[in-house]
């Protein structure tokens, strides 16, 4: 089973994100349910990674804990060589502030605010963002600023979730289902303005989906089984969305 | 922050009917607490400073006649300050304008200002009497405008037999008449009670006083025991017929002043408790459902970045915001309403100065006991939000459990309509929430009975004073004791009907080493124009050849039935007996001490004498009586029932208004807060189960059933409890605000509890069908696509 090639395998780089061992298992009453078993995994500086899986493969619990928003249960996250596993609720906090982007199966913007100001919520407590405005145009809303998302269609909604994510330049966008809840078309536009907000701002990017189609536009693909890796291969060519047939 | 302020806004602004009803029921706690702590400060304020500038006395003492130079004995009584002197009448009045005879007393005042002593008095406009002008007075403030006089005006008076024609000069008040009632009477009667000040020289020689004063007031030095200074005047006026020296706890009008200050104090813990207590109540379950609905917000907020304290404090906002509003419209509410109400304590006592006093500290304190209050309200939620781990925040909540609870039984079940199974089943599954809903909608039932309560009482007052316990038209007061033989004098007089006597005496009742100044009335009978009625409208006989105390006279010197009391004449020949104490009676207003008429003659060891009577009259022949009544030279004062009556009516009404429409408001506010509160969230909890059932095909009627019959049954449940409750309020309320001046009994109208039943249930219906309306927008389609 061709397993990750070592902590500095794409081109000499360092790895941006190293998963060691990581294992999740969750108590539901009197069932243990193991989410992820014994992962290991690196990614490297600008790689689109698609990680696929079936419902329930563990591939969110996955997305969930390299974005600091769940804890494992055994097993190491190192960020830049800093261990994520150790850090306190506040180092957490700071982590996902700085250095990650969320892009939502079901987009969760704020109802009450508009698109600037749902991207706004992110920019004020950045410390290095790019104007709202500007993470707006680069996902084609530019002339839907004041929008409230009741007013935008489902694949604008996610497309002013990805403005929201890389706003502040993150380091790893992590994309769960990012084009589970749209149609076909749709879900194509939102793919393309993932991969060009990876080719253009060189993001570190994470793409979780069931849809197999999608692998084609990733530098890299990972398969997740039952909680475990089933298969971690490189594409040697990256597709464009638009070439994808699902 | 800014955008998550801006979140904060409109949210609130989305849910802004429910942020309103916290905010008004948090505006109804603090505007009780800072209108009644103002009014409580500013009467405080006004009595002190009023008592301070016109010095009113601390001990007041009334003789027959005493000789003038005792003035200097008394000043020399150590820690006696100053000692002022003076003569006092209560004579017949002829008023312009006015059929029946009124009384004035009328104060003596020294002939020069600068000479005034303690009680001085504050001249309001018009000027002092001038020297040398015999026929000058100040008249009180109350008299000049019931009667509608000005100064200029004459009235007649007849003065120690003698017919005087007096100029009222001057409108004035003092700070012993602030409560201006006639003596021996309970319930103020401006138009026919009226006090007068005249010059000293002329009143002396009115009254063959000269040399001589009959009422003394002293002040006394800081640290100065009142009671021994009050056992050496005893000692000392003994021999001139003093009725004995008090202090300004006995002093009619300062007892009433001060029993309203306390009654006030007592209404700023009750009524704000309970308003911040319902609150804290709302901004919990209204917290709780917030957060339960943003829990995919609360997560990507923490996927953002956003620490824990962000979060918590931008729902902290939520809770913030209602009461920070509450509590500015509770404090100018507040003001406004302290305001009122002193303007309304204003027609019942006479101020020189109604002084507002609205207090920076009491502000300060309701804001604090506000925001505390939200924040024991929304710890809870707060903690959750804080606690909520994002990645579990962004899964919908778990579905809730179910369980078959009372409806176990299919043969029950089976009877129980669809919509009704699932009303219980929700009554069922949070137990404490909708048992907290009981508790606080029965708050607001409790408000109602027990603001009813008062009324129902003051009623029952009335009803004893004026149409049980007093059944003549008018009292007839002698300004002398007179002998029997009187009787033939008033019988003779046309228009008379029925005429009863009374003889009354002051003592000094005792028991073991209690003791208390008391009037003793001597009746002629106990079922005729006068009866004896206990506070529960019942009719008490009296026994022969003992006495009956009032209830709480008796338990003041700690006697019961069948203790033998030691009885000291004050005037007369000044007797110490031993009496029975033969029974008590439990009654509404003041403190009496009654014998029959023969057997108090006896006691006395006199051949009897008479102070007043009791007549029936024909209406008729009114006019004609009221000008014989008018020339008589032995009457001191008359009472007309009647006319009491309606003074008070109008008096007790104003105010007995204005207090019933708040607290009818404020209840409403509050039942409102709750029930809507209540629909609100379970149309929010339920919006996509009742979409789905209007999608299978329930009209809007039957999924209304199901979302307002929940708090329907709520509410039919609080009702009777709010009743129990109520009445546990004024129980506590009759406990509190008893007095020696009155007793309020437990008693309640059926009125009362249909006025809380009708109001209640048009709230609740009004806040129902408020949300009702809301169903009628529900978007199916939208409801349905969404997730929780």
């Amino acid at each position: 089973m061709p397993m990750h090639d070592g902590f500095s395998g794409n081109g000499g780089q360092e790895a941006v994100l190293r998963i060691s061992d990581l294992s999740k298992s969750y108590v539901m009453g009197e069932v243990t349910v193991d989410a992820l078993r014994h992962v290991s995994l690196d990614f490297f500086p600008g790689e689109l990674v698609v990680l696929l899986g079936a419902s329930g493969s563990g591939k969110s619990t996955l997305l969930n804990i390299v974005g600091g928003l769940d804890v494992p249960t055994s097993g190491k996250l190192y960020f830049h060589g800093r261990e994520i596993t150790a850090a306190t609720e506040d180092d957490l906090t700071a982590y996902r502030r700085r250095s990650i982007g969320f892009v939502f199966q079901f987009y969760n913007l704020i109802s009450s605010l508009t698109a600037l100001e749902n991207v706004q919520l992110v920019t004020e407590i950045s410390p290095d963002p790019m104007p709202a405005e500007e993470a707006l145009t680069l996902v084609g809303l530019g002339h839907r600023l004041k929008h409230f998302p009741a007013q935008l269609s489902g694949g604008e909604q996610q497309r002013v979730a990805i403005a929201r994510a890389i706003a502040k330049r993150p380091e790893l966008l992590l994309c769960d289902e990012p084009t589970g809840a749209l149609d076909y078309q749709t879900g194509k536009l939102v793919l393309d303005v993932i991969e060009k907000v990876n080719r253009e701002l060189g993001t570190t990017t994470l793409v979780i989906t069931h849809n197999a189609s999608i692998a084609g536009m990733a530098d890299r693909v990972i398969h997740l089984g039952s909680g475990e890796v089933t298969e971690d291969r490189r594409n040697s060519v990256r597709r464009s969305p638009s070439e994808l047939v699902w | 922050m800014k955008t998550l302020r801006k979140k904060l806004f409109r949210d609130l602004l989305h849910i802004r009917g429910q942020m309103l009803a916290v905010a008004a029921v948090v505006a109804c706690g603090i505007s009780v607490f800072v209108s009644m702590s103002s009014v409580r400060y500013s009467l405080e304020a006004s009595r002190y400073q009023y008592y301070s500038r016109y010095r009113f006395a601390d001990i007041f003492l009334q003789v027959k006649r005493a000789p003038e130079f005792y003035r200097e004995t008394v000043k020399n009584i150590p820690g006696v300050a100053s000692a002022t002197t003076r003569v006092i009448a209560d004579v017949t009045l002829d008023v312009p304008g006015l059929d029946e005879p009124a009384t004035g007393r009328i104060v003596s005042i020294p002939e020069y200002r600068g000479m005034a002593g303690l009680n001085d008095i504050f001249i309001m406009n018009g000027r002092y009497p001038e020297p040398g002008k015999s026929e000058e007075v100040i008249a009180s403030k109350p008299f000049m405008q019931a009667n509608g006089l000005v100064t200029g005006d004459r009235i007649g008076a007849v003065i120690n037999g003698r017919r005087k024609e007096l100029v009222i000069v001057g409108t004035g008040l003092s700070p012993e008449y602030i409560y201006e009632v006639q003596p021996g009477s309970f319930f103020p009667d401006n138009r026919r009670f009226g006090i007068f000040w005249m010059s000293r020289r002329v009143l002396e020689s009115a009254l063959d006083m000269s040399g001589s004063f009959n009422d003394l007031s002293l002040s006394l030095a800081h640290g100065t025991s009142e009671k021994d200074v009050i056992m050496q005047l005893d000692h000392l006026f003994k021999p001139y017929g003093s009725l004995g020296a008090y202090g300004r706890s006995e002093q009619l009008s300062d007892r009433f002043i001060s029993d309203e200050i306390k009654q006030v104090g007592m209404q700023i813990t009750i009524l704000p408790a309970i308003f911040l207590g319902v609150a804290v109540f709302l901004l919990n379950i209204v917290l709780q459902r917030i957060i339960a609905t943003q829990r995919d917000q609360i997560a990507v907020l923490k996927a953002m970045g956003y620490a824990n304290e962000d979060v918590g404090l931008h729902y902290l906002g939520f809770a913030m915001a209602p009461t920070a509003l509450g509590a500015v419209v509770g404090t100018l509410l507040g003001v406004w309403l302290g305001r009122g109400l002193m303007d309304i304590y204003g027609d019942f006592y006479n101020f020189a100065e109604l002084v507002y006093i609205f207090r920076v500290e009491d502000v300060a304190l309701s804001v604090i006991l506000s925001f505390t209050a939200a924040l024991t309200g929304t710890i809870g939620a707060f903690r959750k939000a804080v606690k909520l781990p994002p990645a579990e925040a962004m899964r919908p909540d778990t579905p809730v459990v179910y369980r078959p609870g009372i409806l176990r039984k299919e043969s029950l079940k089976k009877k129980i309509p669809v919509t009704f199974r699932i009303i219980i089943r929700n009554l069922e599954r949070r137990p404490w929430k909708a048992f907290l809903s009981v508790v606080m909608i029965s708050l607001a039932v409790a408000i109602l009975v027990a603001g009813r309560y008062t009324y129902d009482v003051t009623d029952r007052m009335l009803l004893i004073e004026f149409n049980e316990k007093h059944r003549e038209d008018v009292t007839v007061v002698f300004r002398d004791p007179m002998p029997p033989s009187v009787r033939y004098n008033l019988a003779s007089l046309d228009g008379v009907l029925e005429h009863e006597y009374y003889r009354e005496e002051p003592v000094r009742i005792s028991f073991g080493h209690r003791s208390r100044r008391q009037s003793l009335k001597g009746v002629q009978s106990s079922r005729g124009l006068q009866r004896l009625i206990d506070k529960d409208n019942r009719q008490v006989a009296l026994p022969h050849g003992g006495i009956v105390l009032t209830k709480t006279l008796a338990d003041i010197l700690d006697a019961r039935p069948g203790d033998m009391l030691g009885i000291d004449f004050l005037q007369g020949r000044q007797l110490h007996r031993e009496v029975l104490l033969a029974g008590t009676i439990d009654e509404i207003i003041g403190m009496s001490a009654y014998m029959n008429l023969p057997d108090l003659d006896r006691l006395a060891g006199d051949g009897g004498a008479l102070n007043a009577a009791y007549l029936r009259i024909d209406t008729g022949k009114a006019e004609k009586l009221y000008s014989t009544f008018k020339q008589m030279p032995g009457i001191s004062g008359i009472m007309m029932l009647k006319a009491l009556k309606k003074s008070f009516d109008e008096l007790i009404a104003k105010s007995m208004n204005t207090s019933t429409i708040i607290l009818t408001a404020f209840a409403c506010v509050l039942a409102f807060s709750v029930v809507y509160n209540g629909s609100r969230i379970s149309l929010s909890e339920r919006a996509r189960e009742l979409s789905s059932l209007r999608v299978l095909g329930m009209t809007n009627s039957e999924i209304s059933i199901i979302l307002l019959g929940e708090q329907a049954i709520l509410t039919l449940i609080a009702i009777p409890l709010g009743f129990l409750v109520g009445i546990g309020l004024s129980a506590l309320l009759s406990h509190a605000l008893s007095s020696e001046l009155y007793r309020m009994p437990l008693l309640f109208s059926a009125y009362n509890f249909i006025f809380a039943f009708a109001v209640i249930i048009i709230v609740a219906t009004v806040s129902g069908l408020a949300v009702r309306k809301r169903l009628k927008g529900l978007d199916l389609v939208a409801v349905l696509k969404t997730r929780e």
